[in-house]
């Protein structure tokens, strides 16, 4: 279960979660807080490689359909229910506005 | 098997040093051999760990709890991201020791203090491992107490295979510990001397696995093995089902030197700073933490690449396993044994062979 995210909402990077890019499919995030385990392919990767706390969602939505070609409509849905969904599980963390 | 980028778990002995002189202990070689490495070093090696992605460092001896600076090192592996196991005697175990997991992550990070205990009594547990048994217990007592995660391992041995129902009833039902694992001492470090006095016959590798089996169904999922009796017991039932069906399993590699996969998802490294495929291969040096990289060790060593060819080679063209009726479904057991027995990582872990042990067993009466 995920929490409740917007385009507005801004999150940023647990600095204790580990990621490790294994392939160039795809990638591990491991919260050695909690011991849990996320697999992220090429679109969780890019998103969360974005998730600095510097831009809110939409931004990374906006940068995700210029960065590729073809990117489907619900592409905005599926990075917010992501979003929320890591959110949840502390690997990310929510910040009152965008950081400088 | 795919090859990690880097590994994601390793075994470090921080230290040499040991409070207990155990008679099959498996590090006892390097222990005497090698001097430990300051606190500095270890802590910079960490930062290097966390910068590849290490998940998870079980800490290991010798016996951690002897360094005075165990928890400084801890604290260097919880900033530098990682999880991490400590396996211990259980001996220096107290109070004291135990408020010092409070500090900050370091119960938060905790997975597991694993402790040895080899019988139900002072007796039997003291003849492997001398005047250890009430310090041991004591520092059980206290993990569970306090509610520590733990982990409690019987190796089984000569003295303790008829003492191995008391011993799983202390654990498991007086103690009340979660779950036991086992395995069995084995001819390597001081267990090389002691091995008439410590390790099994195939006869009582037999008696033993009934034991297990036993155990096994009295205590439902809480009796762990990834080696030793119980895991052969289950390894050959696969083997033998294998045979009669003609289906292998795709658990493991059958008919191949498939054992085991340490190679493609760890390191370990020695209190040194010598860094080992496994700590069952101690004298198969890759280099060390202090001069070589890591990275290029794990993915180009010629040592390492040649461990993980291993799978490669049919058991069928194995020198002398061509005959045997049970080379399409073997898959070679422990490299470190046969490399520690045969000076040869590319044979069968002989102590593991399925038709000398139906041949060694066949006139056994196992007590049911």
């Amino acid at each position: 279960m995920g929490i409740d995210v917007t385009p507005a909402t801004v999150l940023r990077r647990n600095p204790d979660v580990v990621l490790r890019e294994e392939d160039t499919d795809g990638a591990l995030l491991f919260n050695p807080d909690t011991n849990q385990i996320r697999v992220l392919n090429a679109t969780g990767l890019f998103v969360w490689k974005f998730m600095d706390g510097t831009r809110d969602l939409g931004a990374v939505v906006a940068s995700f359909r210029e960065s590729f070609e073809e990117v489907p409509q619900e592409v905005e849905a599926h990075a917010l229910a992501f979003a929320g969904e890591m959110a949840a599980a502390g690997f990310l963390h929510p910040t009152d506005s965008p950081q400088a | 098997m795919g090859l990690q980028k880097f590994p994601q778990e390793c075994n470090i002995a921080i230290t040499g040093r040991c409070n207990l002189r155990c008679h099959y202990c498996f590090y006892a070689n390097e222990m005497t051999a090698l001097a430990d490495l300051p606190t500095a070093v270890w802590l910079s090696f960490f930062e290097e760990l966390g910068r590849l992605g290490m998940m998870r460092v079980c800490v290991a001896g010798g016996e951690p709890f002897v360094r005075p600076d165990l928890f400084e090192l801890i604290d260097g592996l919880i900033a530098n991201r990682m999880r991490y196991s400590v396996l211990s005697n259980g001996t220096l175990i107290d109070e004291n020791m135990l408020a010092k997991f409070e500090v900050g992550k370091r119960r938060l990070r905790l997975d597991y203090i694993q402790i040895s205990i080899d019988g139900s009594c002072a007796e039997i547990h003291d003849k492997s491992r001398p005047g250890s048994f009430e310090k041991a217990i004591r520092g059980l007592r206290l993990l569970m107490e306090h509610r520590f995660p733990m982990a409690v391992r019987i190796t089984i041995n000569r003295h303790n295979l008829h003492d191995l129902e008391n011993t799983a009833k202390l654990l498991l039902e007086d103690i009340g510990v979660p779950s036991v694992g086992t395995n069995d001492a084995m001819p390597i470090g001081s267990g090389c001397p002691n091995e008439p006095e410590v390790a099994l016959t195939p006869r009582e590798y037999l008696v033993a696995m009934k034991t297990m089996e036993r155990l096994r169904t009295r205590y439902p999922g809480r009796l762990t093995a990834t080696a030793g009796p119980q895991a052969r017991l289950k390894m050959q039932a696969e083997m033998e089902e294998a045979k009669r069906t003609g289906v292998k399993t795709t658990r493991w590699g059958m008919g191949y030197l498939t054992a085991c996969g340490c190679i493609f998802n760890k390191l370990d490294f020695l209190h040194d700073g010598t860094i080992v495929p496994c700590n069952m291969l101690p004298d198969l040096k890759l280099g060390n933490i202090t001069t070589d990289s890591l990275e290029e060790i794990w993915r180009d060593h010629p040592t390492l690449r040649a461990l993980r060819e291993r799978r490669f080679i049919a058991m069928r063209d194995v020198p002398g396993c061509g005959d045997c009726e049970w080379n399409e479904y073997c898959n070679g057991s422990c490299p470190g044994l046969a490399h520690q027995m045969l000076g040869d990582f590319n044979l069968p872990n002989p102590r593991d062979c399925y038709r000398r042990f139906l041949e060694d067993t066949k006139e056994t009466e196992c007590p049911a």
